[in-house]
């Protein structure tokens, strides 16, 4: 067979144009029924019309509290340093602005990057099901666009609806394998399906049309997957900061007319693409929205917000812990001290990089099963302040620590909707109580409510913002999806 | 291998990619100044230059390759002049012969702790893995880091490595140059601010192991005991004698001396004369490509280069143009060809070969093999050659004093009190408008 694709000016009808011939030589899939380019007419054409209510209520709580948190972790050494280092290397580019630091200003992908870090830097921010940290990934970025666009800024239903494709496109590419849906073991999720979704945020946010949005994907698969060694290391935020900033990165490089591989997300044999960060991988087309109708996954699947700044797995342990010092306190005195304690069982889910006896750092405290059990049970709850270096130290908590043993029991899988937490504590006159979590206050089967998302919001924006931006934030979020332009949202974050 | 990489460098400078990326870093600025290699008055912020240096370096496949798989200068030396330029005092030539080769060793270890990376990859492209610690490594090297600093910059870098292989073959495969150089360098730069990731980074599948299926870490000896022996020495690179992937080198190679045999019966060579092309050649889907529309495709075609090679009797830079892609005698030449794999040919750079047999419409056969393409490490490019090549390439943007004036600064480098002069001479552009 001949075949005589056209000579063109433009590459992309090259390929096309080979595709078209050569279908009948080498059996692939035409460009629109692949994958890849489902994701990319999806993101092009989805409407704000097709966010349907509850998505719009969920989503601008997500955007809430990722405000919150990322404007707390701008206190944050790790914070400071990335700062730093971007004011170092790079002049100030008058653009976009750095969480809760007046008059400071960077390049685009470099607030992204920054606030980014911020939004994680703590292990504060939403998590989701499957497994990843999404908003962290995608706020920064779309912020930091808007704030450059020329002329008109977006609307707040724009950016709600480029918000939730960013958080839309996390959740399709992780139900493309089963082992996503297990706490990781090898590449931290927000760098796989993160820097996507920054991707594809920002696509949308830049209108580009459906080809430069499958090109924006394929780009940030080359600029995804980081190893979940750096989990419980300082190196963790920039993660998601790199999501952020790199997915960005796709976006414009793709609004430029760089161009990448077409079938990306698609299954190609012997040529890994987006699965190469899977062992099992089966990629589904997206379907797009038709006239009026779209479900998005946050419609199905809502998110889990955390109470206390530390890996989800332990706010578990945290509330089966803290239910028991309720139980000591109630009947024995006001406070729980070691004396009164003999030993602790923990009945956790099999995850070595969450179990870790004698914790060293704040960021290993923020991963140890055992550090939160105990704070939880001597203190009745774990806070941010239950990190600091003072509290890591206490007497009373390493006391406690030497008297933990761990159990892993068969029916407690490592996975965020079905594993439990159970505190087993043996007193010293023999009683053994013990406390159980099937689910904690915030998982998305017992929601935070409005007033606790609120709280949280001001207990962290409050650190560095004056309490008019405080609340000015809260309104702007919470009417954003009534915003002629979005101005209210990016003026008041530092 | 320098010299060879900066001839690519500056012939890459006149591509499309690198055109795109140099637009795009522009929107950064910062007080320090880093060259784009080529360009007479061009500056960026040195992470950015070593970015898009990087991406002009791999933008045509024409870069330096080694063994196990991977393109071990181009995610090196940008990142090591960019850096070294926004020193407060530059480093002496030796200095920066010591980061290069730091940077070059750091990947050969790390390529040798898994079997996987031998063969001819399907998952994650080499560079883009050990490119970017390589880089780290380098840079940490120049800037003086300590110990633990100079493992902290590899444990950020691994943060920054992997991506996928299907992006090769498309316009974006340069950029998994460019990003190891500019993120490697980043790496450096937040240790030595502090910034600590895993200190065992290396020793955990759940580490630097995510990147492969089998991975076995082994401990580096040290300089200074007497053990040590540079990887380089012990395993050569190869050099490219035109801008594809390295496997089509050995099919070049055979299809010039199958038409040789031809010609040397027949008197000469006539396409139409050909009823089929027969390769033989290692399985590797990425570079199996019967009818490539693109460039990028066509450099990674077993059949365009074969076919190219039976036409032109040559292969060139040029042999990649649109317009070379597009010819009539060539789409009738390809769809002649079929391709076999067969079991005896393993896909990896030190085993391979190719043959290439042309059946005539007589019926008469010439065939040919090659299992050692000349370039590759096991017949290494003359110095003649690998001037030639450079003065080819560097002559597309330099003046001749740039081209003459980089051949003598990398000549002396280890005598170079500073290694200034070698960035002034990438400047000595052939207009000084751009």
């Amino acid at each position: 067979i001949l075949c005589v694709p056209q000579k063109t000016i433009r590459p992309l009808c090259a390929i096309r144009g080979m595709h078209k011939s050569a279908v009948e030589v080498l059996e692939r899939p035409a460009p629109e029924d692949t994958v890849t380019a489902s994701f990319g007419q999806f993101i092009s054409g989805v409407k704000p019309q097709h966010l349907s209510s509850v998505v719009l209520h969920r989503s601008k709580r997500m955007v809430l509290d990722s405000i919150g948190v990322g404007l707390l972790g701008s206190t944050t050494d790790v914070f400071e340093l990335a700062l730093q280092h971007c004011q170092h290397m790079y002049a100030p580019d008058d653009i976009s602005s750095v969480y809760g630091r007046r008059g400071t200003k960077l390049s685009p992908t470099l607030a992204a990057f920054v606030n980014g870090v911020a939004a994680h830097s703590m292990d504060f921010d939403d998590t989701w099901h499957p497994a990843t940290h999404p908003s962290g990934a995608v706020l920064p970025a779309l912020l930091a666009l808007s704030e450059r666009m020329p002329g008109n800024k977006p609307s707040g239903l724009d950016f709600l609806l480029a918000f939730n494709v960013g958080i839309e496109i996390q959740g399709r590419l992780m139900r493309f394998s089963n082992e996503a849906r297990n706490i990781p073991k090898k590449f931290h999720p927000p760098s796989v399906v993160g820097t996507m979704g920054s991707a594809a945020a920002c696509a949308c946010l830049l209108s580009l049309n459906a080809s430069q949005c499958s090109h924006a994907l394929a780009i940030a698969a080359s600029l995804s997957g980081a190893p979940m060694a750096n989990a419980a290391t300082q190196s963790k935020p920039l993660h998601i900061g790199n999501a952020s900033r790199l997915g960005l990165e796709a976006a414009q490089l793709a609004s430029r007319g760089l161009e990448a591989s077409p079938l990306v997300l698609d299954a190609v044999t012997g040529v890994a693409g987006f699965s190469a960060f899977y062992e099992d991988y089966m990629p589904q087309p997206l379907t797009s929205p038709n006239g009026e109708t779209h479900t998005f996954l946050l419609e199905e699947q809502d998110m889990g917000f955390k109470r206390f700044p530390a890996h989800l797995g332990m706010h578990w342990v945290a509330d089966a812990a803290a239910a028991v010092h309720k139980f000591i306190v109630g009947i024995e005195s006001n406070t729980v001290s070691p004396a009164q304690i003999q030993d602790i069982m923990l009945r956790v889910p099999h995850s070595k990089y969450i179990n870790r006896p004698f914790p060293e750092s704040e960021h290993q405290a923020r991963h140890s099963f055992q550090f939160n059990a105990c704070t939880a049970l001597l203190d009745g709850e774990v806070t941010v302040e239950s990190f600091s270096p003072a509290a890591l130290r206490r007497p009373e908590l390493l006391s406690l620590l030497s008297r933990v043993s761990v159990e892993h029991p068969h029916d407690n899988p490592a996975n965020f909707d079905r594993m439990y937490g159970e505190v087993e504590v043996t007193l010293v006159g023999g009683d053994v109580l013990k406390g159980r979590c099937d689910t904690f206050y915030g998982h998305w089967r017992n929601p935070l409510t409005n007033e606790s998302l609120r709280k949280k919001f001001r207990n962290n924006a409050g650190v560095v913002l004056p309490p008019e931006n405080v609340e000015g934030l809260i309104e702007a979020v919470e009417g954003l999806d009534e915003l002629e332009d979005c101005t209210p949202l990016l003026s008041q974050l530092q | 291998m320098m010299l060879d990489t900066l001839g690519v460098g500056l012939i890459g400078t006149t591509t499309a990619v690198f055109n795109k990326a140099v637009q795009y870093s522009q929107c950064y600025k910062s007080e320090e100044k880093s060259s784009v290699w080529g360009k007479s008055s061009l500056t960026l912020p040195p992470p950015y230059a070593a970015f898009v240096n990087g991406i002009a370096v791999h933008s045509m496949d024409f870069d330096d390759t080694w063994h196990p798989a991977t393109h071990p200068s181009g995610a090196v030396l940008p990142a090591l002049l960019a850096l070294a330029e926004a020193m407060p005092s530059q480093p002496s030539g030796l200095d920066l012969l010591l980061a290069f080769n730091v940077g070059l060793e750091v990947q050969g270890r790390l390529l040798r702790f898994s079997r996987e990376a031998c063969d001819i990859p399907k998952r994650f492209h080499p560079p883009s893995v050990v490119g970017v610690m390589g880089s780290a490594a380098a840079s940490a090297k120049l800037l003086g880091l300590s110990p633990t600093q100079c493992t902290h910059a590899l444990a950020i870098a691994a943060s920054s490595a992997g991506a996928p292989l299907a992006n090769t073959t498309t316009q974006t495969k340069p950029l998994h140059i460019g990003n190891a150089a500019r993120r490697g360098l980043e790496a450096a730069q937040l240790a030595q601010m502090g910034l600590e990731g895993n200190p065992g980074i290396l020793d955990m599948d759940c580490g630097f192991g995510v990147f492969y299926s089998d991975y076995n870490p082994t401990e580096m000896t040290q300089p200074s005991t007497s053990g040590f022996r540079w990887t380089l020495e012990d395993q050569g690179i190869a050099v490219k004698r035109f801008p594809a992937h390295l496997g089509m080198h050995w099919v070049v190679d055979a299809a010039l001396a199958a038409r040789a045999k031809l010609e040397g019966r027949v008197g000469n060579f006539d396409p139409s004369q050909i009823r089929e092309v027969t390769l033989r050649v290692p399985p590797s889907k990425y570079i199996n490509c019967p009818f490539p529309a693109t460039e990028h495709q066509a450099r990674h075609s077993f059949q365009f280069n074969a076919c190219s090679a039976l036409l032109d009797n040559n292969m060139m830079v040029g042999s990649f143009s649109e317009d070379q892609i597009g010819r009539p005698a060539l789409k009738e030449l390809l769809a002649k060809v079929k391709v076999e794999s067969p079991e005896d040919n393993h896909p990896s750079f030190d085993k391979m070969y190719c043959e290439v047999a042309i059946e005539t419409q007589q019926g008469q056969s010439y065939a040919a093999r090659c299992d050692t393409f000349y370039g590759h490490w096991r017949k290494p490019l003359s110095h003649e050659d690998l001037l030639e090549k450079f003065r080819a390439n560097a002559s597309t943007v330099l003046s001749s004093e740039g081209v003459e004036g980089t051949i003598d600064a990398i000549g002396d480098l280890e005598r170079n009190r500073d290694c200034a002069s070698l960035g002034s001479y990438l400047k000595k552009t052939v207009q000084l408008n751009e």
